[in-house]
């Protein structure tokens, strides 16, 4: 039985790839007969001395986690130390000191890693990149054997990926305890599957979104009901359909603002977002005769070129109408491109003078046609006023209204 | 007729005497129960609108205090995977020391209190096996590290997870069994730690120790280059306190005249390891430092530093904190001209009976490592507080410094003695002196006198036997903090006595022999 033991002592030793020191010091009646010094986690490990141990002998062990003390178990001409089977489950070195009366030695052992797999840890990002070649996610592995140490270093790491109709295979090898691979996107976006497989085990399934680069320059276009400066209908703008520089439509929510220009240099702006690669937004028709230069762009990355809307005068002219005590005026009927009375709401901005300075402005809305004001007499005592009427880009002066 | 109408009334007053007590006490006693209920109730109030405080939930009120500063250098960056930025490494190196931190506090008292924070949920089963093991042998491991190499190794491309290899992990370990110590051990080992951002914590997932050396330090020896003839200093109205507001570098200007003038030519000076600051030294502080020493330059003499001045802790968990403020203060001073030396502790023997010989040892070997590791140029010293206690430590130490205040006939011996055991090293006697007082407190000490005649002899002695010295002190000092000497005041009167020059500024008769003659 004894010989038995000592064969598979002398086999294991053998095969052992890497033989580690033991050393001590030579002067003392202590032999250590335990000559392996290599082992798989999960073995039995202990390490046995050839001499009388005291009751104040122990066994100091480090191993990768913290320090136990470990009591000997006397037999006879020989004691062991059997290192606790939840201490001997970790892989790394494991170095132990004999302290006894007089005795001092020490010692290290290795702890290798198990050679199967009980779980592929995956790790992925970032979860969506770029179309492009350029861009990249990490497929970080951490294959562990069945106590939860990782892999020894070397061992091979297949990563698989599949992508539009390809599927892809390449080995790597886990160094520093991990696995890793950059996996490029390619022109297209759209879906990459991501697994991984280690000594037979396969991985979940992972997926990373590719999602289409930066949009390259665009066209913009526009709709609307009829040409005219009414104040009331809307202009819709369209862009093309945005894509980048591969071709793929960029993803929706793609934000385009578009800036309007007036013919006075005065910018105003309207923005919208991308369905299927085309932003859309509107605007309301000018209340005057106007023309508009309209660029849009997708900030930071991406401009459209210039179009010119032009907006027809829609209302010729307008009257004014005074009542007898010229504090009642009535602008109106105010018709638009058909004779038709203008839309309610169309602004009439009136502005009062008084010994040529400006004294007030009044904006009214017009109704069915009229815009009607009243001048009141405590606000406007007796004295001559200069009126001036604006609708519609068009003015009307009366010079010298008398308030008794 | 009055006489008897005043009969009754006697017993009426002293009734209404009693009344008037019963009601005070009754309301008094109302006042004190209505006060008590009402802080009772308030209590119950308060101890209800505590709790479930958010800002305590999401980890934003975490301060950082200073309480594991162990020597770390990261080696130059160059990780596969993504590029490295300096605020996440730091948070890294503060997580990662954070990480050891909780692992020593835990197998020190075999408490798993916070190791969840920083150990993944499966690694800190690791962790927690050994703790297990460790209870039902009653063992307990008070350990720290004392330098790291950390390399990073990997960094991921979504910064989640990180893996260094940390190089030298320098680990001094004592073991205890039922709380006697049985071992303890200095090891260098690295490490391979692999991390998990999770929480906003840097957790630990792998750990695994990659090789293991036994501690091996390089001593270099330094020579002392000066014939110590010297005394201790401190300015006469800020014994033991002249750092911070009392820092007054006149006076030191003036000192130091009197002292170059007495024919000496070092001092030996204090300082004070809490006052400073502890792990975090106060820079104007040690600027003061930096302005003695100057002065010194200018006086030509050399100045002995003595750190950890009132440091008194040595707990294990403590030596990173003292190991910093060491590095930062010898840094700071190393090149100085006027150095003369370093004397790593006063009289740290005297901490052996309450903190353990070995525990003090073992604090003195490794800051004698560390300040060694910094300073090349400067011998080290500890000033024992007796010749004793010479012996410890000594191979380490490039010269040997003890006190002697004991019987002046035994130095002479007592020094021939030790000198034929430590024959390789210079033997300077630090600290020595006799105190004038005699008065209320202790009606038969020495005189002035008494104190020349000592002076003179002890002198002597040193000539004879050439022995570099350093006397106490040059001043009578007016007051001394309680810390000093306790609050006895036949101890602290005696102790305001040792000058050579007394309180009203007048040189005592044992100014004369305060140096050697020649």
């Amino acid at each position: 039985m004894q010989l038995k033991y000592f064969y598979i002592i002398l086999f294991i030793l053998f095969f052992a790839a890497s033989s580690k020191r033991n050393s001590g010091d030579s002067n003392q009646n202590f032999e250590l007969l335990t000559k392996q010094t290599s082992y798989v986690a999960g073995d039995v490990i202990s390490i046995q001395f050839n001499g009388k141990a005291s009751t104040s002998s122990y066994l100091l062990c480090s191993n990768s986690y913290g320090t136990i003390v470990v009591k000997p178990s006397i037999e006879n001409a020989t004691f062991k130390f059997t290192l606790p089977k939840s201490f001997t489950n970790k892989t790394g070195i494991i170095n132990w000191e004999l302290i006894g009366n007089s005795s001092f030695k020490t010692g290290i052992l290795e702890v290798l890693p198990q050679s199967n797999v009980k779980a592929i840890e995956t790790y992925i990002g970032p979860p969506s990149i770029e179309a492009g070649e350029k861009d990249y996610t990490m497929l970080v592995t951490i294959p562990t054997d069945s106590l939860d140490n990782a892999l020894s270093d070397s061992t091979a790491v297949t990563v698989k990926h599949q992508f539009l109709d390809k599927n892809y295979s390449e080995k790597i090898t886990i160094k520093n305890g991990i696995a890793y691979q950059n996996i490029y996107s390619e022109r297209e976006d759209g879906r990459i599957i991501i697994s991984s497989e280690c000594l037979g085990l396969d991985s979940k399934e992972y997926d990373v979104n590719v999602t289409p680069a930066i949009p390259t320059n665009f066209s913009i276009n526009y709709k609307r009901i009829h040409e005219y400066a009414d104040g009331n209908q809307i202009t819709t703008l369209q862009t093309s359909v945005l894509k980048d520089v591969y071709d793929n439509i960029v993803s929706d929510g793609t934000f385009v603002t578009f800036f309007l220009t007036d013919s006075n240099g005065l910018k105003s702006s309207t923005s919208g977002t991308t369905i299927k690669g085309v932003a859309t937004a509107t605007f309301l028709h000018p209340d005057h005769q106007e023309r508009y230069n309209v660029k849009a762009y997708v900030e930071g990355m991406a401009e459209s070129n210039t179009i010119n809307i032009t907006y027809k005068k829609a209302i010729e002219t307008f009257e004014v109408k005074f009542s007898e005590d010229k504090r009642t005026i009535s602008i109106g009927p105010i018709k638009s491109f058909m004779s038709q009375l203008v839309p309610d709401g169309l602004n009439v901005t009136t502005k009062i003078y008084k010994d040529g300075t400006l004294d007030n402005t009044i904006i009214k809305e017009t109704r069915n046609g009229f815009a009607r004001l009243q001048l009141d007499k405590n606000r406007y005592p007796k004295g001559v006023y200069k009126i001036e009427f604006y609708a519609a880009g068009i003015s009307k002066t009366f010079s010298s209204i008398n308030y008794e | 007729m009055l006489l008897e109408y005043q009969k009754p009334l006697v017993p009426s007053t002293m009734s209404n005497t009693n009344k008037n007590i019963i009601r005070v006490v009754l309301m008094l006693t109302y006042i004190i129960m209505i006060g008590l209920v009402v802080y009772g109730i308030s209590s119950i109030y308060a101890y209800l609108n505590t709790g479930a405080d958010r800002s305590k939930m999401l980890h934003t009120e975490v301060k950082k205090i200073d309480q594991y500063l162990p020597q770390i250098t990261w080696q130059p960056l160059d990780n596969e995977g993504r590029p490295m930025d300096s605020q996440t490494l730091k948070e890294i190196e503060t997580d990662y020391l954070d990480a050891w931190y909780v692992k020593h506090v835990a197998y020190k008292t075999n408490t798993i209190e916070g190791i969840a924070d920083y150990y993944t949920e499966s690694s800190r089963k690791n962790l927690y096996n050994i703790i297990h093991l460790n209870t039902e042998n009653n063992t307990s491991i008070e350990a720290t590290t004392l330098s790291h190499n950390p390399k990073l190794d990997f960094f991921s491309e979504d910064g989640q997870l990180v893996v260094l290899t940390d190089y030298d992990v320098v680990e001094y370990k004592r073991i205890f069994i039922n709380n006697n110590l049985i071992s303890e051990v200095t090891e260098t080992s690295d490490y391979r730690v692999t991390f998990l951002l999770e929480d906003g914590f840097w957790r630990i997932r792998h750990m695994v120790k990659l090789e293991h050396r036994p501690f091996e330090n390089q001593i270099i020896q330094n020579t002392l280059k000066i014939d110590i003839k010297g005394i201790n200093y401190y300015p006469q109205t800020t014994a033991w306190d002249m750092y911070g507001d009392n820092f007054n570098a006149n006076t030191i200007v003036k000192d130091f005249e009197i002292i170059k003038n007495a024919n000496l030519n070092s001092i030996r000076i204090f300082v004070p390891y809490e006052t400073f600051g502890k792990a975090n030294v106060d820079t104007k502080k040690l600027n003061q430092v930096k302005q003695l020493l100057d002065i010194a330059k200018d006086k030509n003499f050399k100045v002995l530093i003595t750190l950890f001045d009132f440091y008194g802790d040595y707990s294990v968990l403590d030596w990173t904190l003292t190991q910093q403020h060491a590095k930062k203060i010898v840094t700071a001073l190393k090149d100085h001209e006027s150095l003369l030396g370093w004397d790593i502790k006063n009289e740290p023997n005297l901490d052996f009976e309450s903190r353990g010989e070995s525990l003090v040892t073992a604090w003195l070997d490794k800051m004698i490592d560390l300040v060694k590791s910094i300073d090349g140029n400067h011998p080290v010293t500890i000033g024992w507080s007796n010749i004793e206690s010479c012996k410890i430590l000594k191979e380490k130490l490039d010269f040997i410094s003890f006190h002697y205040y004991e019987n002046l006939d035994d130095l002479s011996e007592a020094y021939t003695n030790l000198k034929s055991k430590i024959k390789d090293k210079p033997i300077a006697i630090t600290e020595f002196g006799i105190s004038s007082y005699s008065g209320f407190w202790k009606p038969f000490g020495p005189s002035e006198n008494d104190q020349a005649e000592y002076h003179k002899t002890i002198q002597s002695t040193f000539t004879e036997q050439n022995i570099p010295f350093m006397s106490w002190t040059l001043y009578d000092f007016p007051k001394i903090p309680k810390e000093v000497m306790g609050r006895l005041p036949w101890r602290k009167n005696a102790q305001k006595h040792f000058g050579f020059i007394d309180e009203k500024g007048i040189k005592k008769p044992s100014f004369e022999y305060i140096s050697s003659k020649e």
